[in-house]
């Protein structure tokens, strides 16, 4: 076994580490981590000009605009694939939705793309519907038809079959979605959720106030907690 | 063969090597695809201006990607270990800071981060597996030589 004991104590000529191919290997994981990093950097950096969907404004971080002269507002971040976003929609939607129909509160809806890809194609869908007018409707009908995360179901045919459902036009829903018409509005709106300090979903912002879940003792996750919290900053 | 102290240290570093370097390419490669969600990860522990903690998140993932890649191959087996290590430190560091201040966080170390509910919080166990992970890569500084090293390349 002695001449398989090559410790790095044994030292001379034949023993000298092998330079060229420890340097190219540096070299190449090198090469993968920055090229790797500054692409991630790039591409998830805001873009000056972006076609921005129906009623969605730069202002207010990409959101999508209901009652924009109100004057309390409430800023909800979400991704269609989260299942707390579900849940959140399926008890509190109701009164959100009352509440854009009463024109008194201005309520923007960020779509954030978390989970992966098809978060994206859900997102650039959500303005593909908006482009049609039924950002609400395509965005209910998300969480209604929600699946496990990651799950691989929400490919963009797949979408496009979910939107004909809900009687968008199927043909002008399908050319927006499949030249990804609305891709770098959601990095847009990613990025300003960075700015907004938006950590997770659903993030709800009353007012300029961040609601924690947790924390904070609320429990948003009832009609109960949620509207108390409103009746807080006014809102009823 | 007698086992010696001279031929069991290679592969004590062997196992040192791939736990750090395995460790760190695992954690790195789950949160590539998710880019946003590290940088939302990162701007949790609220350390950061937002910026520059969403910049850091970005790129991280791919940083560890890199130093677990060098480490399983057995590249720079000293340097990769030490600074394998010092990455640990200021993960303990970055974790203890965020349980001092009562944030209630996950790590997201692995991909997820983010809030938790106050009981959720794994922060000793994140400690503990990254003071094992620090122990592995300074153990390489010392005795960077171990078994299937591409350092050993030509020797």
């Amino acid at each position: 076994m002695a001449s398989k004991n090559r410790g790095p104590q044994r030292g001379g000529k034949n023993n000298e580490p092998d330079p060229v191919t420890r340097w190219i290997v540096i070299g190449m994981v090198s090469l993968v981590v920055i090229i790797g990093a500054v692409f991630t950097v790039v591409s998830n950096k805001s873009s000056a000009s972006v076609a921005l969907p129906p009623g969605a404004s730069k202002e207010d971080g990409y959101g999508i605009v209901f009652n924009p002269d109100a004057t309390s507002t409430i800023n909800i971040w979400e991704d269609f694939q989260c299942p707390s976003c579900k849940r959140f929609e399926g008890i509190n939607g109701p009164k959100i939705y009352s509440l854009i129909d009463q024109g008194k509160t201005k309520v923007v809806f960020h779509t954030l793309s978390f989970l992966g890809d098809e978060s994206v194609v859900a997102g650039m869908g959500a303005g593909c519907a908006a482009d049609q007018g039924r950002f609400l409707d395509y965005k209910n009908f998300m969480y209604t038809n929600q699946q496990e995360e990651y799950s691989g179901t929400w490919t963009k045919p797949y979408v496009i079959s979910m939107a004909g459902q809900i009687g968008l036009d199927e043909t002008k829903f399908a050319a927006c979605l499949n030249t990804d018409k609305y891709r770098k509005w959601l990095t847009n709106s990613a990025a300003a959720g960075g700015d907004a300090n938006i950590n997770g979903t659903p993030t709800v912002v009353i007012n300029g106030t961040i609601m924690e879940s947790d924390p904070q003792q609320i429990n948003y996750y009832t009609a109960e907690g949620f509207t108390a919290q409103l009746a807080k900053f006014g809102i009823k | 063969m007698k086992v010696t102290k001279e031929n069991l240290l290679p592969w004590i570093g062997l196992v040192a090597r791939l736990a750090l370097g395995g460790v760190l390419f695992v954690a790195g490669a789950i949160k590539i695809p998710y880019p946003y969600k590290a940088a939302a990860a990162m701007r949790a522990y609220e350390l950061l201006p937002n910026s520059l903690a969403s910049f850091f998140g970005y790129i991280l993932p791919w940083f560890e990607v890199g130093l677990g890649l060098l480490l399983i191959l057995g590249v720079a087996s000293r340097l990769s270990g030490l600074i394998g290590a010092l990455l640990m430190i200021l993960f303990i560091a970055a974790i203890s800071s965020a349980w001092a201040r009562g944030l209630t966080i996950d790590c997201g170390c692995f991909g997820g981060g983010g809030q938790v509910a106050a009981g959720e919080t794994k922060y000793l166990q994140e400690i503990i597996r990254d003071i094992g992970l620090a122990i592995a890569g300074f153990y390489l500084y010392f005795q960077p030589y171990s078994r299937f090293a591409l350092d050993n390349r030509g020797k």
